[in-house]
């Protein structure tokens, strides 16, 4: 309470000699005002998109010539691959939608993985969709947008009896695809339930094959694997959530801090409409 | 009594504050190095040896662009705990004669006292052409393959002075890597008579250097590129051109690469078709021309599981095809060794399909197909054996 007392105090003593200062040099006190409201106008004017502050070359570009430039692996049905008919896919649809939002045309420009960071460091794409994950140690220059998909690793069961989570399957059975991150997700899960038995299978569609049979509860695989069957076997339902996620996203530059925003809106705005499980209904 | 020198009152004072000066520089020096923060030091610890059961398990590391030396010690000390004996390491020529008859051997050195001290057999893989060896960039600009007949001889110069050099810690000298790719031949068409005479030129200078030196020539890519293209030449097309131009004396050892792709390694060779049993067709080519008695090394194999390319597998698929390639070779009396490629790369992302053919992640995490690997050389009991996966 003391040393509150004294802090009350000083402070009052700061404003009665600041108010005296201000009375003694009323000119001086008008001019550290403005120069204060010009500096914090200066500064408001100069954040990145303001008037005076640093320009999106690639957006305003983009919005002055009406193009979008996207840079795509197109070896990875049905996320992207190249037909007689152009560029297919869940990304070319996606990178094709936001153009369509934004009222730009779309120009895919296809590359191998290995170039696509480096087409997107030179400039010479506006930003890549070729199931990038986040990778850690290009943050430094890289955005990496919100998710369009989750490829991870998702429970599947008959829809009979339905299986929503790993804690489900306290002494009950699981198929996994052998050596894939579903096999490790599960080995984990092992270890923290009471009982869970793993049964390994080579492929994906074997280990829910055998779910679908009855011979074990559940089995799983990744979310592709998983919609593909699901999509011809009505019988069987996926998991709300992944177990073992795995995360798709969009690479833009940094500095490209409006499209960056923009792409994260328009992915936010495609999934509350539903634009974007249209566009993954439709492959998948 | 003491005697005392007489010097000019000036030069005195000159001498006492360069004196003073020195020591203020030595000291600052002293006290800057001090801080500097000490790299990790390695130790090199007692020499160790190989246990494996299947000699010919092999692997191609990356340490080339390795800058820290620990971890080249721990990919050469996880590759020895794989049961792998020997592996295929890439050494360019430009690292160490930057300047033409000047040699620096601090990157050879670096790595191969490590693989001498895990007990490892190296085959040496050389390549790269230094500035001083290629057209000054005025003139022309080219890419670091390409190597003109005028400079054979320097690079043959420098293969014979690396296997004399280390002729007790490698096992054998690959002339070149890929020749009959553009890429690798400074992007000029494939060359297959004047790789034959690259090589032959190698060949004699390396022997009269080490005779009982390994000279391996090859290490052709697998393409089904067709005849007219720029690009690549057809690598059975390429070894015939080799043989025709007189190739058979010039090398000890075939050094081959065979992909899988998305094929099991017991598919059917067949020349339109990129799988492992391709090596077949070369190995035909040799018994063609009357080269039976020379052996093959797989220098570079593999299947990738990446989940987002085409030409992958599963990772199970992965495990399964690559010990069952093992498991060929072994019965195959003209094939010594199966190099997986690859080991581990400094960066997982950068390259991705490369961080997919790895054994080991950058971060030096094992992967399944590592376990595996290791399980079938060193004869322990292994985890994704076909008896340990179910069938629906």
């Amino acid at each position: 309470m003391k040393t509150l007392r004294q802090i009350a105090g000083a402070l009052r003593a700061f404003a009665h000699a600041s108010r005296r200062w201000v009375r003694m040099h009323p000119w001086l006190a008008v001019i550290a005002l403005l120069v204060l409201c010009a500096g914090l106008a200066l500064w408001w004017l100069t954040r990145p998109g303001r008037p005076l502050g640093r320009v999106d070359g690639a957006w305003y570009r983009s919005q002055v010539n009406g193009d979008l430039y996207v840079g795509l692996d197109p070896s990875y049905p049905p996320f992207a691959e190249w037909t007689p008919d152009g560029i297919a896919g869940i990304e070319a649809d996606i990178a094709r939608e936001l153009g369509r939002r934004w009222g730009v045309e779309t120009s895919i420009l296809i590359m191998g993985y290995d170039a696509l960071y480096d087409a997107l460091y030179t400039g010479q794409v506006d930003f890549l969709i070729a199931g990038l994950r986040v990778d850690p140690s290009r943050t430094e220059w890289v955005h990496y947008s919100v998710p369009y998909f989750d490829a991870g690793q998702v429970l599947v069961s008959r829809r009979a009896a339905p299986v929503q989570s790993m804690a489900e399957l306290d002494g009950g059975s699981v198929a996994v695809e052998l050596a894939s991150a579903g096999d490790t997700g599960a080995q984990r899960w092992q270890r923290r339930l009471q009982a869970l038995e793993i049964v390994h299978y080579l492929l994906p569609q074997e280990a829910l094959d055998a779910m679908r049979a009855g011979q074990v509860d559940a089995a799983l695989v990744d979310t592709i694997s998983a919609r593909q069957y699901a999509d011809v076997h009505p019988d069987v339902v996926l998991a709300d959530t992944t177990t073992v996620p795995d995360r798709y996203v969009i690479a833009v530059r940094k500095g490209d801090f409006r499209m960056a925003h923009e792409i994260d809106q328009a992915l936010d705005a495609m999934h509350e409409d539903g634009t974007l499980d249209a566009i993954l209904a439709r492959w998948l | 009594m003491i005697n005392t020198v007489h010097l000019p009152p000036a030069f005195s004072r000159r001498a006492a504050l360069f004196v003073t000066l020195a020591a203020r520089l030595a000291l600052i020096v002293i006290v800057l190095r001090q801080l500097a923060p000490a790299g990790p030091h390695v130790e090199l610890g007692p020499p160790r040896t190989v246990i494996t059961e299947q000699p010919a398990v092999c692997t191609h590391t990356r340490l080339t662009d390795e800058v820290d030396e620990w971890k080249i010690q721990r990919t050469l000390e996880m590759v020895r705990d794989m049961g792998a004996a020997t592996i295929v390491e890439f050494f360019p020529w430009p690292y160490v004669e930057p300047q033409r008859g000047q040699y620096d051997w601090t990157h050879p050195d670096r790595i191969l006292r490590h693989t001498h001290n895990q007990g490892l057999n190296v085959l040496a893989r050389l390549g790269l052409v230094p500035g001083w060896a290629r057209p000054p960039t005025h003139e022309k600009v080219t890419t670091l393959q390409y190597l003109t007949a005028d400079h054979y001889d320097d690079f043959a110069a420098f293969a014979a002075a690396f296997a004399a050099r280390y002729a007790d810690r490698i096992d054998g000298v690959i002339v070149w890597n890929e020749p009959n790719l553009s890429l690798e031949w400074g992007d000029r068409p494939p060359d297959p008579e004047g790789y034959t005479e690259l090589l032959r030129t190698s060949y004699r200078a390396i022997k009269s250097a080490v005779p009982t030196m390994p000279v391996y020539g090859g290490a052709l890519a697998p393409t089904l590129e067709p005849d007219d293209s720029p690009a690549a030449m057809n690598e059975i097309r390429f070894l015939e051109r080799m043989y025709a131009a007189g190739a058979a004396d010039a090398f000890d050892v075939l050094a081959v690469h065979t992909y899988g792709f998305t094929h099991s390694p017991d598919h059917p060779p067949d020349p339109n078709t990129i799988n492992f049993r391709r090596i077949e067709l070369l190995r035909g080519v040799m018994q063609r021309y009357g080269d039976s008695d020379t052996p093959m090394t797989i220098t570079e194999s593999g299947w990738s599981d990446d989940p987002r390319w085409t030409r992958a597998v599963r990772p199970g698929q992965r495990i399964v095809y690559t010990l069952a390639a093992l498991e060929m070779v072994t019965a195959w009396p003209w094939v010594d060794r199966l190099c997986l490629w690859i080991f581990r790369q400094p960066l997982d992302l950068h390259n991705r399909r490369d961080a997919y053919y790895a054994l080991v992640s950058s971060d030096f995490v094992i992967k399944p197909v590592y376990e595996a690997v290791q399980a079938y050389a060193r004869g322990w009991p292994n985890p994704y054996a076909p008896d340990e996966w179910a069938t629906p």
